[in-house]
């Protein structure tokens, strides 16, 4: 970039040359004290859990991989190595709510996350984990990972009313952004209503609403788009539950959100600190919420997986670093760093301790977590929090002038703001206009591109073993137990007013599938159990350009 | 589900784009970004993408392009799953004469080895440039299409209205190229748009004066924006002022010197710099130029002297302009056409049956053509007289056009 060019922000915003007094924040009642309305500055806990120790965030990293079995190891390994909460994602059969013995399932059994189908997946996951200790957050069909951790926990003698955690709910946007389910919205939404409301009852120190803003904008949405999304599903979910007749004092505290950060790191830090004054103005000004705790969001962060490259991979790492530096200095509750080779596989062991060890160095190094929002004040963040503040305000009052959210779901108003996303990304870094280093500058030959390729190029074989351990299990469950739940499952999907969360706990219970409980669930609503007949009459058949 | 949202230079559907492709990910891989990416780079570059999105087995994938009659199938790749499906993939392509192509950036170099030695035609790694996925794309496309020789080129055809012009521009087409067609009268150049619009290739008509100074950048402009790429020059615009030496006046041999000589002069120049930047940017250029000399500049005809120089220049051209763009890959030709066109009238009327004609324009454009194609790949600097009786007669060339591969389908 030349010195004639003015500069800007990732997401568009003009910047000034530098900012001096009067630029931004100028009234100290909209920051506030760290901890106080609007809680631009932090949410910090109540003061007796301030000790020393339990400064700063929860470290996790994403992890699964293979069979039960297999993970539950991954995440002993995690923890042994100092990680103070988990987040465990689904491979792509389990986060289509298939069984991996489908045979569009088979060859991606556990290559991408872990396998799980059954309530015996969920006892093995968590076998030996101080779900008492430690948060396990889920990034799975929420409903079901709800459901199996209710009933796994039990049988390592924990009560489901400690467990904390949460559960990301994606009924607006999972059908577009590689998490199809392939469930309508209106029962997408009702699963999520359902099993929010559930978990409220049953383990309600558990966050069941994790509002996901990392995997709707992790194509190429800008932090403008991707909060004003997130909100606007908040927002929906949240006026639902309150036509419910739930007060919002007793589910806004249950409520959090999981964020992005990529390379722009104080327009990131910016986001962060708008979001959750948005938040609270929201929660106290529009939905009249009275409890502090309803006003104050926690927020966890995922580094951006779409920053990192397969070029160099060791570059990854200061990726990571810069990027988790910046979220410990935004007050964040929970970090988990895209590991090194995020462009190639999910992470390898050596990935997740580099990626732990990061956040470790900087959290018992660096200091940064001694004082509470340490960059506030700063001319030019509390400028770019404004700025973000009113851009991002004013996207979601666009959208939702637009009318009916789910209409704007089932029409893809949603899929072509992400396509959107995804060009305008991929040409930015093509044209060079989006600097990458190793990408389109600083390239260096293949074949001296060697560092660390090798551990990230390693592969696994999907799980057939697992498959076939869950074909030789099926027939051993009890017929008339298990025909009974998933007829309760289809009769509650056919019912509007139904809750669908008893029906599908007990289904799970009696051994029943995910695939067959979501197979009930279409069949209740008069669609192919089998859900690709489901998928070939919902997609075109091949759109012509 | 809807398609890719049209980009703002995304040309209006039609027949004659470069090519049309089929694609989605395979099985349960649901990351749509690469799909997505690759799909809008051949939109705006005037490809036909029919986009299957998420969920799709090989059946699924061959099935729409063979039902859709495309030239390729690519798979965009975000997961190992793709191993369990490539072989059938592989296996159904060839079996339908189509292309297969992968793109990923999970694909390492030994991933993407593997596929090419498995019989994939091109497999992209993370980050491969748009031209080379481009260009590599343009060679699946043109080997698939065999018969089609000129399948993917785009071409410049100046003159393109009338005679000789609309035979090259027609036949061109004919043969699968996309044509940029330049003339100054409008109306008849909307009639060979309209002409060629049930032909493999496609005509893209640009009304500008070849004597203006800008004319071959707004030419080579609008190749680049309507097809993205150029890899062809026929400098066939020509008029005649005749008159012997002591009667021409300068406004007659200016004209005359600026029509034939100035104009491909400078067409060469700034067609001639567009290959050299893709060449020095390291794409591999296979790229014909086709100057229009005459038979006037080769013997001289009396009362035609200022035509006959301005000719007869035109032969040096060719010999070298061979010489200085050959190192940027293209190849430089000059042919002397002999045909009844409005230039020639002496020649007298046609016969009524425009088959009968030894001297129909449309015995010289297989030449053209020829001369474009990857048959001519080594014949350059050269000067070719075609047409009457020593020109093969058109069914000599029906060969070219009609190998079987054309019929594969």
């Amino acid at each position: 970039m030349t010195g004639n060019e003015a500069a800007s922000s990732a997401a568009g915003i003009p910047l000034r040359p530098f900012y001096a007094p009067g630029a931004g924040g100028r009234d100290y009642a909209e920051i506030g004290d760290p901890g106080a309305y609007p809680y631009t500055r932090g949410r910090i806990g109540p003061p007796a859990a301030r000790t020393r120790r339990r400064r700063g965030w929860i470290h996790r990293e994403l992890s699964g991989e293979g069979s039960p079995r297999r993970s539950n190891e991954q995440l002993r390994a995690l923890l042994a190595r100092g990680a103070l909460g988990i987040d465990v994602i689904g491979d792509n059969p389990t986060m289509s709510a298939l069984d991996p013995d489908h045979p569009m399932c088979t060859p991606a059994v556990g290559t991408t996350g872990v396998s799980l189908c059954r309530k015996q997946d969920f006892i093995e996951l968590v076998a030996g984990i101080p779900l008492d200790e430690i948060t396990l957050s889920h990034s799975l069909p929420p409903a079901f990972a709800l459901a199996g951790q209710y009933l796994a926990s039990p049988c390592h003698g924990i009560d489901p009313r400690v467990l904390r955690g949460s559960a990301i709910q994606p009924p607006l946007y999972s059908e577009d952004c590689s998490y199809s389910t392939f469930l309508p919205f209106g029962t997408r939404m009702r699963l999520t209503l359902d099993s929010i409301v559930f978990a409220l009852r049953e383990m309600p120190r558990f966050h069941a609403f994790l509002e996901d803003t990392y995997y709707i904008s992790d194509g190429g949405l800008d932090v403008v788009e991707e909060m004003s999304l997130g909100l606007l599903e908040i927002r929906e979910v949240c006026r639902r539950l309150l036509a419910r007749g739930l007060p919002v004092d007793s589910f806004a505290p249950r409520i959090a959100i999981l964020v992005n950060c990529r390379m722009d790191l104080f327009e990131e830090i910016a986001k962060i600190r708008a979001t959750r004054r948005m938040f609270a103005r929201m929660m106290r000004e529009e939905f009249g919420a009275t409890d502090p705790r309803s006003w104050s969001v926690n927020i966890a962060v995922h580094t951006s997986g779409l920053t990192l490259t397969a070029a160099q991979p060791a570059n990854n790492i200061v990726r990571g670093a810069v990027q988790a530096l910046a979220m410990a200095m935004a007050g964040v509750q929970g970090l988990e760093i895209s590991a090194f080779d995020e462009p190639f596989r999910t992470p390898s062991a050596i990935a997740h301790q580099v990626a732990i060890r990061t956040q470790q160095v900087i959290q018992t190094e660096t200091n940064v977590t001694a004082v509470e929002d340490p960059l506030g004040g700063s001319w030019y963040l509390e400028s770019l929090t404004d700025e973000l503040e009113g851009r991002i305000d004013a996207a979601v009052r666009q959208i939702e002038a637009l009318g009916d959210v789910g209409t704007l779901v089932e029409t893809g108003y949603f899929r072509n703001i992400f396509l959107h996303g995804m060009d305008r990304h991929s040409r930015a870094v093509q044209s060079g206009e989006l600097r990458m280093v190793g990408v389109n500058e600083h390239v260096i030959a293949p074949e001296d591109d060697w560092f660390l390729r090798d551990i990230a190029e390693q592969r696994f074989e999907p799980d057939y073993a697992h498959v076939e351990s869950i074909r030789a299990w099926r027939p051993t469950r009890d017929d008339v137990a298990l025909r009974a739940g998933l007829e309760h499952v289809r009769e509650a999907s056919a019912d509007p007013e139904a809750d669908l969360m008893g029906p599908i706990v007990a289904a799970l219970d009696a051994d029943a599938t995910i695939g067959e409980i979501t197979g009930c669930l279409r069949e209740g609503l008069g669609l192919p159990g089998d859900p690709f007949e489901f998928a070939a009459r919902r997609q075109a058949p091949g759109i012509r350009t | 589900m809807t398609g890719p949202p049209a980009g703002p230079s995304a040309p209006s559907a039609g027949s004659g784009r470069p090519g049309r492709v089929v694609i989605g990910t395979l099985g349960l891989d649901q990351h749509e970004v690469g799909a997505m990416a690759i799909s809008r780079i051949l939109i705006r570059h005037g490809y036909e993408v029919i986009y299957l999105g998420r969920f799709n087995t090989p059946e699924r994938l061959t099935g729409a392009a063979e039902q859709e009659d495309a030239d390729l199938v690519g798979v965009s790749i975000h997961s190992w799953e793709y191993t369990a499906y490539a072989d059938e993939l592989l296996a159904r392509c060839q079996e339908l004469g189509i292309g297969l192509v992968f793109g990923g950036s999970v694909l390492t170099e030994r991933d993407q080895a593997e596929l090419l030695g498995r019989g994939a035609d091109a497999v992209f790694g993370p980050y491969a440039s748009e031209a080379t996925m481009l260009r590599q794309i343009d060679a699946v496309v043109r080997r698939v299409r065999g018969g089609d020789q000129l399948a993917g080129q785009v071409v410049i055809v100046t003159g393109a209205a009338h005679g000789l012009g609309r035979a090259y521009a027609l036949e061109l087409c004919r043969q699968g190229a996309a044509v940029v067609a330049d003339d100054i009268d409008e109306a008849a150049l909307k009639e060979v748009t309209d002409a060629a619009a049930d032909l493999p290739g496609s005509v893209h008509a640009v009304v500008c004066d070849v004597t203006g100074s800008d004319a071959p950048r707004t030419m080579l402009d609008a190749a680049l924006r309507r097809y993205g790429q150029l890899h062809g020059l026929v400098s066939n615009a020509g008029l005649l002022r005749s008159g012997p030496i002591l009667r021409l006046d300068d406004s007659d041999l200016h004209l005359l010197l600026e029509v034939h000589v100035t104009a491909p002069f400078r067409l060469l120049r700034a067609i001639g710099g567009y290959w050299r930047a893709e060449s020095k940017a390291g794409r591999a250029v296979e790229a014909s130029v086709v100057l229009t000399t005459s038979a006037a500049g080769l013997y001289g005809f009396r009362a035609e002297a200022a035509y006959s120089a301005a000719k007869a220049a035109v032969a040096m051209l060719a010999r070298v302009g061979a010489d200085e763009l050959g190192r940027y890959g293209a190849t430089v030709n000059a042919v002397a056409p002999v045909a009844r066109t409005r230039l020639t009238e002496w020649l007298g009327e046609a016969p009524p049956n425009p088959g009968d004609d030894p001297l129909a324009a449309d015995h010289v454009a297989p030449a053209i053509a020829w001369l474009l194609g990857p048959a001519a790949r080594n014949i350059t600097g050269r000067v070719l007289e075609v047409g009457n009786s020593c020109l093969p007669r058109r069914r000599t060339y029906c060969c070219l056009r009609c190998s079987p591969a054309r019929h594969r389908r």
